[in-house]
């Protein structure tokens, strides 16, 4: 046996002392290149705006540090990268953690205090690990060279809805190369890293504690065994060794170094965006202090610190712009291309040393690099992208808050002024009569409580479609009996209750919001009840989400719980089954934003149908277009509608009676959308209340006119 | 160099409204207030003139109504607007538009504006003459229903296109300072940011009153109009009736009433 000091690797055996000292002079230039490029990056994203998101600093880093081991993000909707950036991942923090094992040892405890503990089993098991770790890094680019070769992924594609063929910016064919340099730098340090440790073996084979350990290099030995069967000797492996030594070593040393100034800085940038990510991001938007001039993003520095990180995070994987309505029928928008957009932007105004002029600063408009007025016009806020970011980018509130300066700066479709205008008239978006809002309950056969006048148990919350618009009173009509007939104690708000201003806010209109949202607080407020319940997912968002910024504290839940714990508690009973065959489309409000996946299903099985889901559901589900106010601009013409997108999906499915919608703006996209798309004759659009209303047993039996029940 | 704007707050139906009970006017609970849709053109026109100017332009809306006025004139405010006048003394109640236009002609005489614009005309009372009245009692030149204009201010003329009935247009020069009322369409209104609005309620609103122009009580309100509403009601309704059913019960329908029409059923 050896002594266990003698088994560990050569590290500088044979050099002269000058090349030695080029060796660190190379090394600590690299080093100081890297922080030099961190230091500008820190400072870039220091010109931004503060942000609240240093808070709860460790459960933060716990949670980042989970996501990153696990890998959740990544494997999403695409579990193949997800499994190779594992392997890449994990083979180098290894190989890293490998390295600066090698360093703590060598240029730290051993010349500091004497202390040396590589060698022997720690070698050895030290070894091996980095061998493996590197097949695995190898085993993750080549998957990674082979999906961007020859997978031809649509998502991987840079060229951008909102260019034209032939703009300076239109192809980001640069982004293209330093994917392929990435790839291949990244994996000739990996080969020749291999290559090394076989020289060396073969080099040092007289040796028995290097040879007779040979196995423990698994990787490096069968080359070593390989090359040696080829003829090369000793003598030749420690020339060719030298010469390949120096290139590793210098390859390996520039990659740290230019860290800071490539995509390979996402290992920073995307930790710390995992790290400071908003859970309520895009749900509840920033609210604007009373005091402050200015509103929204005018300029690159109008983003916060957090945002500029999140620009640096992407890593341009696509998810986003897959996921995208807009991106999806030929808009001008893909929120990939908005985030690098202004990435690109904020690298060329912001990494400089002193800051441009401000009119330099301008992120709106037509130049390379600014973002157009219809790409942000064209977003429905719809939060799939930020759902699957796998790096936390959040870009609806980065779109809504350059929104607010468009909307500030009167920079908007004529038509949508008029909305907005008469929303703050008439406080609903449909162009009606504050006195009509509650005109459906006239054809009830009962009257429903004024909770202005009375205590209600539950306070109904309409909304505007729920409450103006025809097929949608239907419903609402429905909904009441149902209530009606679960005995609940429920009241309105009548002419009182105005546009809970969800999709005002989205928009951009910050100062309508706060109009509507102050004026329902305090009409809420002035009432006596214990919970809001609205059939309305945009109106739920934001009274759950984002009303308590404003002092409006209230429960409230959506009809589709609501419903399922009065059957659960035998308050409704089933009287007959259907047998549909139905698809489900998750309302982004509901779904994406309040996780109310689930209730609707339930709902759905109780009454007996038969559920297909369309391949994007829940999380995934597909926006029918008409968030973020886009329900009040028309979309254009010869472009095919989200709605329709979203409709032919479900026209794929066989046999299909029902596409189940349970939002009411929903309702009104879709019934249009299955006419326009061909698909009257196919299968019908129902709100699941109309479907529950047609199952429940009502106790006064349900004739088919309303009028003649009053009778 | 100023531009005095001359904007209305307009009254608009509720859905369902009833007339007072003395039959001159709409019951005020139905009433819906607003800035008239011309004065939006009127003061973009007079904003894009302040915005392209070389020269320091201020831009001074002016409005006869009570409180109520505030709003609309905060409007204007928010929309760029350097100054707002409130011009009201209850005896003004009741002015019609000519005499709407010698109190705001009064107002010019202490502002000496190098301009004026109005609206063509209110939505409500549809009279089209209060910016002509202004011209009137100030003697100086006007020109109506502007949908083009060439102006550098401080000029000592502009050049005015005009719509003509029957799609005609006509170009015409016109001295300064001048009465100009504004069409519909000259421009595109900017939007009034409701945070714009909120913002604007800290600029101040000038108010004067019947004694500050030096007009006597005499010259305005319903005593000294021209002209005085004697009755508002609704006309009958026509003939037109909606036929109702299936496209075959409505053919039918429809075959019956030409039949009746012509004396055959």
């Amino acid at each position: 046996m050896n002594e266990a000091q003698e088994i560990t690797r050569i590290l500088f055996q044979g050099f002269q002392t000058s090349s030695v000292y080029l060796f660190y002079v190379i090394g600590y230039t690299a080093i100081a290149i890297f922080l030099y490029g961190c230091y500008v990056q820190v400072r870039k994203y220091r010109r931004g705006q503060p942000d609240a998101a240093w808070g709860e600093f460790l459960a933060r880093f716990w949670d980042m540090v989970k996501t990153m081991m696990t890998h959740r993000t990544i494997k999403r909707r695409d579990k193949a990268a997800g499994k190779a950036h594992a392997a890449i991942f994990f083979g180098f923090v290894l190989l890293f953690i490998g390295t600066a094992t090698i360093t703590l040892e060598y240029d730290i405890l051993e010349p500091l205090f004497g202390i040396t503990f590589w060698y022997g089993d720690f070698y050895l098991w030290f070894s091996l690990i980095l061998d493996i770790a590197g097949v695995a890094a190898i085993a993750g680019l080549i998957y990674m060279m082979y999906r961007r070769k020859w997978l031809k992924l649509p998502k991987l594609d840079y060229t951008r809805p909102d260019r034209e063929p032939g703009d300076p910016d239109y192809d980001r064919s640069a982004y293209r190369r330093e994917d392929w340099a990435f790839l291949w730098v990244f994996i000739i340090i990996l080969i020749t890293g291999f290559l090394l440790e076989a020289s060396r073996l073969i080099w040092l084979m007289e040796d028995p504690t290097v040879w007779e350990y040979r196995w423990w290099s698994p990787v490096g030995a069968s080359i070593a065994h390989l090359f040696y069967g080829l003829g090369m000797g000793p003598e030749a492996a420690g020339d060719f060794r030298t010469g390949l030594w120096w290139f590793h070593g210098i390859l390996a040393l520039a990659f740290v170094a230019l860290i800071p100034f490539t995509k390979v800085k996402h290992i920073f940038t995307a930790s710390a965006s995992l790290m400071f990510r908003d859970p309520m991001a895009g749900k509840r938007l920033p609210t604007v202090p009373e005091d402050q001039e200015s509103i929204g993003v005018k300029t690159i520095t109008d983003f916060t610190w957090k945002q500029l990180l999140n620009l640096d995070a992407c890593t341009k994987c696509g998810r986003c712009h897959e996921a995208c309505p807009a991106n999806a029928v030929g808009a001008p928008l893909s929120p990939r291309d908005v985030i690098l957009s202004l990435r690109e932007f904020a690298n060329n105004a912001l990494e400089k040393k002193e800051l441009p002029d401000e009119v330099e600063l301008d992120v709106h408009g037509k130049d390379v690099g600014q973002v157009f007025m219809e790409t942000l016009w064209s977003c429905r806020t719809c939060m799939a992208c930020v759902e699957i970011c796998p790096v936390a980018v959040e870009h609806v509130p980065i779109i809504v808050q350059m929104r607010r300066k468009l909307v500030d700066e009167g920079n908007m479709e004529p038509i949508l002024q008029k909305t907005l205008q008469s929303v703050h008239k008439n406080g609903n978006s449909m162009g009606e009569s504050k006195r009509k809002r509650a005109r459906w309950t006239k054809e009830l056969p009962f009257t429903i409580k004024d909770a202005r006048k009375e205590p209600v148990d539950v306070m109904w919350f309409v909304g505007d479609y729920a409450s103006f618009d025809p097929r949608n009173q239907v419903v609402t009509k429905s909904f009441a009996k149902l209530m009606k007939q679960a005995g609940v104690d429920f009241g309105l708000l009548y002419e009182a209750e105005m546009n809970a201003g969800n999709d005002i806010r989205r928009v951009g209109e910050e100062g309508l919001y706060e109009f509507l949202a102050s004026n329902n607080i305090s009409t809420l407020e002035q009432c006596e009840f214990n919970s809001i319940v609205t059939t309305d997912p945009h109106s739920f968002n934001t009274i759950r989400n984002e009303y308590p910024d404003f002092g409006g504290e209230f429960e409230i839940q959506h009809y589709t719980t609501v419903l399922k714990h009065l059957f659960e508690e035998g308050k409704l009973k089933i009287k007959k089954k259907l047998d549909y065959r139905v698809t489900f489309h998750d309302p982004c409000h509901l779904g994406r934003y309040n996780k109310g996946y689930d209730a609707p299903r339930e709902l759905i099985e109780m009454i007996g149908c038969e559920l297909v889901e369309m391949d994007r559901n829940r999380d995934n589900s597909f926006c029918c277009g008409a968030g973020g106010g886009r329900i009040w601009i028309p979309d254009p013409v010869g472009l095919e509608k989200p709605s329709e997108n979203r409709i032919r999906e479900a026209g794929a499915i066989d046999d299909l009676d029902v596409f189940i919608v349970s939002c009411p703006k929903d309702l009104t996209m879709f019934e249009d959308a299955r006419k326009t798309a061909g698909f009257e004759d196919k299968f019908v659009v129902k709100e699941l209340i109309e479907l529950i209303t047609e199952c429940v047993e009502f106790d006064i039996e349900e004739p088919e006119d309303d009028d003649t029940a009053a009778a | 160099m100023k531009i005095l704007v001359a904007v209305k707050e307009v009254a608009s139906l509720d859905d369902d409204f009833e007339i007072r009970d003395d039959q001159l006017d709409v019951d005020e609970d139905f009433l819906l207030y607003e800035l008239n849709e011309w004065d939006d053109f009127s003061l973009e026109e007079a904003m894009s003139i302040k915005e392209r100017s070389d020269t320091e332009v201020e831009v001074v809306v002016v409005s006869v109504g009570p409180d109520r006025v505030e709003e609309s004139l905060r409007k204007c405010l928010a929309k760029g607007a350097d100054r707002a006048i409130r011009v009201w003394s209850d005896e003004m109640e009741g002015s019609d538009s000519i005499t709407v236009g010698r109190i705001l002609a009064a107002v010019a005489e202490q502002e000496k504006p190098d301009m004026i614009f109005a609206g063509v005309q209110s939505s409500d009372n549809a009279d089209a003459s209060t910016g002509i009245a202004i011209a009137s009692y100030l003697n100086w030149p006007h020109t109506a229903v502007v949908a083009g204009l060439d102006y550098t201010p401080g000029a000592n003329k502009a050049t005015a296109s005009r719509e003509l009935e029957g799609g005609l247009g006509q170009e015409v020069e016109i001295s300064c300072p001048a009465v100009l009322t504004i069409q519909l369409g000259i421009n595109t209104p900017r939007y009034a940011s409701l945070r714009g609005i909120k913002q604007a309620a800290a600029k101040p609103i000038d108010e004067v009153s019947l004694s500050d122009l030096g007009l006597s009580a005499e010259e305005v309100g319903a005593d000294a109009a021209f002209s005085r509403v004697r009755r508002m009601y609704i006309p009958e309704k026509g003939m037109a009736t909606m036929i109702e059913g299936t496209t075959a019960e409505q053919a039918a329908k429809l075959a019956q009433i030409i039949k009746e029409f012509k004396g055959e059923a």
